[in-house]
């Protein structure tokens, strides 16, 4: 009974935040005629991936609960915080006014950003003793390569595809031409270039750090679906063959709602979709030349070499 | 026990959803838990570069010898956003640096909690971009 009311409430709900959105809104053209996504863009939220254990079987926040959410949240997260031990202290790593990881809810107040299965759970494949990924390395890091690939800034795990809120830098520049749809990724400094034709893609020998991917509409959506990964990222564990489906669809004129779709049975038990509105933002992006500064490489192998010494001494 | 059990679990679950919240590197693999540091000096020079900024200080100590210090701080990117720009640490100002020595001993810290001299907080935000009327 009350998870009928619960259901009946949500598609309420549901419907409330649909009627936000203007019904049957026709994005602008282009010249060349392609529904126009350009500008800057941001994914900035503080709603989860997954819906947390404590809201089972709830899809949608009541506005009241999205604000008491918003308010647990953002004192959790809160970096200037000082408690929990020198460790925890260190890991906050520096104060909060540098990151910007956002202090709202996902404005269809859905409590999870996988919105298929309805459970809100991305659909892992739970295999016993599975190793951590990346797994460790089992000894110190002798040089960059042994550090993750985010402090080596060759990728960030959330700049996609897909694309994922982070803390900070959550921004994005489309920009179109004919026969190509480019999106500039703030984090750390990558640029996505997606061929709108019908072309095979790359050799299956062929595996990049972002994929092959290739772009279509269906009327008023962008579709990208990328392949060709090579088995380095491991986007939620998934392997090399991870099948990608992306749809952007300008909904409003601030709004493009964009949907991921991923396929990897190495690592799923079913495709999972995910949802994450992209709200109109101020540029420009800045350019985060992520090697130049990068000092901190330097300062952790310092810091192991640091380490093994303190080992020997004992 | 179960119960016990249970909740520590629950904390390293916690952890473990929290890690990736943190900054661009590991820093505890580059700064030491064990060497907390307090340091009271003036700025020389701010580098507000990617990925992490970096300020350089003249800590004077008791007998007046001044050792220069590196503090580590974030991406400049999200400070920029909320206006402020290169002027905003001008050379000479007077700061205090709470945070942790590196592992390696040198004269570098994380800027864990960064002041005035006052005790002001040196950055503010405030101008999240998403703190827009969505989900009224």
């Amino acid at each position: 009974m009350s998870g009928k009311v619960l259901a009946l409430a949500a598609v309420i709900l549901a419907g409330t935040v649909a009627a936000q959105a203007p019904k049957n809104y026709t994005p602008p053209r282009t010249p060349d005629g392609q529904p126009d996504l350009q500008g800057v863009w941001t994914n900035i939220t503080i709603t989860p991936l997954e819906r947390p254990a404590d809201l089972a079987g709830k899809e949608f926040f009541t506005a009241a609960e999205a604000r008491q959410y918003e308010k647990d949240t953002v004192e959790r997260n809160n970096a200037d915080r000082r408690d929990g031990g020198a460790q925890a202290d260190l890991n906050r790593a520096y104060n909060d006014a540098w990151y910007d990881r956002g202090t709202r809810v996902v404005e269809t107040l859905r409590t999870s950003l996988v919105i298929d299965p309805p459970d809100g759970r991305i659909p892992r494949k739970v295999q016993q003793g599975t190793p951590a990924v990346p797994p460790g390395l089992g000894r110190p890091p002798e040089g960059p390569e042994d550090r993750a690939l985010t402090e080596r800034c060759i990728l960030w795990p959330t700049a996609g595809p897909p694309m994922m809120p982070s803390f900070y830098n959550n921004n994005y520049q489309i920009v179109q031409g004919p026969g190509y749809v480019t999106i500039l990724v703030e984090m750390i400094h990558d640029v996505r270039i997606i061929p709108l034709d019908t072309r095979p893609h790359v050799d299956a020998n062929v595996r990049q750090w972002m994929g092959d991917p290739r772009g279509h509409w269906e009327g008023n959506t962008l579709v990208v679906e990328t392949t060709n990964f090579n088995d380095k990222t491991r986007f939620q564990r998934a392997g090399q063959n991870m099948h990608l489906v992306e749809r952007f669809t300008r909904t409003a004129p601030d709004t493009i709602t964009y949907e991921f779709t991923v396929d990897d049975p190495s690592a799923f038990t079913r495709p999972w979709t995910a949802q994450i509105p992209m709200k109109k933002t101020e540029g420009p992006i800045i350019e985060y030349a992520c090697n130049e500064g990068n000092y901190s490489m330097e300062g952790m192998l310092a810091g192991a070499r640091a380490d093994e010494k303190k080992a020997a001494g004992k | 026990m179960r119960k016990k059990l249970a909740i520590l679990l629950g904390a390293a679950g916690l952890l473990v959803a929290a890690a990736p919240m943190w900054a661009h590197h590991a820093f505890a693999a580059e700064f030491d838990a064990q060497k907390p540091v307090k340091l009271k000096g003036t700025v020389v020079k701010v580098e507000f570069i990617n990925p992490h900024s970096w300020i350089h200080m003249d800590v004077k100590d008791a007998d007046g010898k001044v050792t220069r210090w590196m503090v580590e701080g974030g991406s400049p990117n999200a400070l920029f956003r909320r206006g402020v720009n290169k002027d905003a640490l001008p050379q000479g100002t007077e700061i205090m640096v709470d945070g942790y020595q590196a592992k390696d001993g040198s004269n570098r810290a994380n800027g864990r909690d960064i002041t005035f001299a006052d005790g002001k907080k040196l950055f503010v935000g405030g101008s999240n971009p998403d703190e827009q009327p969505n989900a009224k």
